[in-house]
């Protein structure tokens, strides 16, 4: 029998949760089953951070070796299974795309990216509405919408957004800021 | 509208999250990520806030060797964060224990010339088996547990600090390693604050100087099989008190 669509999204998204608390017990079986649950999804950003299919397989690689390691970092208080999943691997992605920049910026740059980042695996999810941000992205002017889209899903940065905009950095800075300053006021209502 | 111009690392927190920093911005973020517990906290919150645009990604499926390649790498990792939590925070706890060691060697040092200087102790008495020692052993929730041994009266005393698991299925197993030895089981932990054991001589000249005290948890009554079978919850060196 067919449940409401909300309660099968529930018990899949606790079904998650227990499988990533097992495999921070060092459960081998549920760490296969949460790669089979999970890794269409986290394939998909990883390819689209990337581009290149190899990079991504290695990417996908790090970041399940990563969760089979850190799986208990993951608090289930803060965010659904599958949001920090995402946003992990997204943040991994966004540091080896920091990292060719070696020649560029320097040992010392690199060195502190290939630090820890102990951030990439904190992640507050404030409402389970997700909804809601498309609606508030929409509230933005297109310039402010389209860059922090780009910015977030393709990993530009300033430079690359200013560049790919023709418009100078400081007014690429400007847009992005005061769209998410808006976005906050609009999230927070 | 909320700019936040008054408040610049909250700014700098949600660009940093959405990922558009590069250069010197990039390196003092990542700076206050590791110092500012505030703003990790905002970043945290930002993440989240971001995150449904992940949603709008097609999902892919990877190819089929990724899960082999994947299965073999974690296959020669310790398993389970647990053990890296456990790690971390014994290193911690060592640290601390290392601490204490030194000071009680102050201590002792302060306490034995005082002594020396009101009784001269004829100089053929010395203990044959050596001085007392101590080892603090620190597990992965509340328990910490400190070992003293004292090699005269052949005598290992455990206090036991912070909560006992209560377990009825399973006993907690004392272990001596000798440095570069096999784990020699010292007998199960009654679920007590305190426990004195008496050694035999076979097992005391194990308790050396950098020997290992472990305790792993066993099936109820012990290790059916003389080593330890189950994980090491708590363990720590021997040093001269």
């Amino acid at each position: 029998m067919d449940r409401p669509p909300e309660l099968q999204a529930n018990s899949a998204s606790k079904e998650l949760l227990d499988l990533l608390s097992a495999v921070s017990r060092g459960d081998r079986t549920a760490f296969a089953e949460l790669y089979r649950r999970t890794s269409a999804k986290l394939y998909g950003i990883c390819l689209r951070l990337l581009g290149s299919e190899a990079e991504a397989q290695d990417l996908l690689q790090e970041v399940y070796v990563l969760v089979w390691q850190k799986a208990g970092r993951f608090d289930p208080n803060k965010a659904s299974a599958i949001t920090w999943l995402a946003v992990l691997t997204r943040n991994k992605a966004i540091d080896r795309l920091r990292r060719p920049r070696i020649g560029r910026e320097g040992i010392e740059a690199a060195a502190d990216v290939e630090d820890d980042s102990p951030s990439a695996f904190d992640i507050i999810r404030e409402q389970d509405d997700s909804a809601r941000l498309g609606r508030c992205l929409d509230e933005l002017d297109e310039r402010a919408r389209i860059a922090i889209r780009a910015a977030f899903l393709d990993g530009d940065t300033y430079p690359q957004l200013a560049e790919r905009e023709g418009v100078p950095l400081g007014t690429m800075k400007s847009w992005i800021r005061r769209g998410l300053a808006r976005l906050r006021g609009c999230l927070e209502r | 509208m909320t700019h936040d111009r008054n408040n610049p690392d909250r700014s700098l927190a949600a660009e940093f999250a959405l990922g558009v920093l590069a250069g010197d911005d990039l390196r003092r973020a990542q700076e206050l990520v590791r110092t500012d517990p505030a703003f990790r906290l905002e970043v945290a919150r930002w993440a989240g806030r971001l995150a449904p645009m992940l949603d709008d990604i097609e999902p892919v499926v990877p190819p089929g060797g990724a899960w082999g390649r994947i299965d073999r790498s974690v296959g020669e990792l310790p398993g389970g964060s647990n053990v890296v939590q456990l790690r971390r925070r014994m290193q911690q706890w060592r640290g601390i224990a290392a601490a204490m060691t030194a000071l009680a060697a102050c201590l002792a040092i302060v306490l034995v010339a005082t002594v020396e200087r009101q009784v001269q102790p004829p100089a053929a008495i010395q203990r044959p088996s050596g001085p007392p020692m101590v080892a603090m052993l620190g597990d992965q929730g509340q328990m910490k547990v400190v070992a003293s041994w004292d090699p005269a009266a052949r005598q290992l005393v455990l206090a036991v600090a912070g909560d006992m698991p209560n377990d009825p299925r399973h006993s907690r197993e004392l272990w001596v390693i000798p440095a570069g030895g096999k784990p020699r089981s010292l007998g199960t932990m009654a679920d007590r604050k305190q426990m004195h054991v008496r050694l035999a001589d076979a097992l005391a000249q194990l308790l050396q100087q950098g020997a290992t005290i472990a305790i792993s948890v066993e099936p109820r009554g012990g290790s059916p099989t003389g080593a330890p079978t189950g994980p090491v919850v708590a363990s720590g060196a021997l040093s001269q008190a």
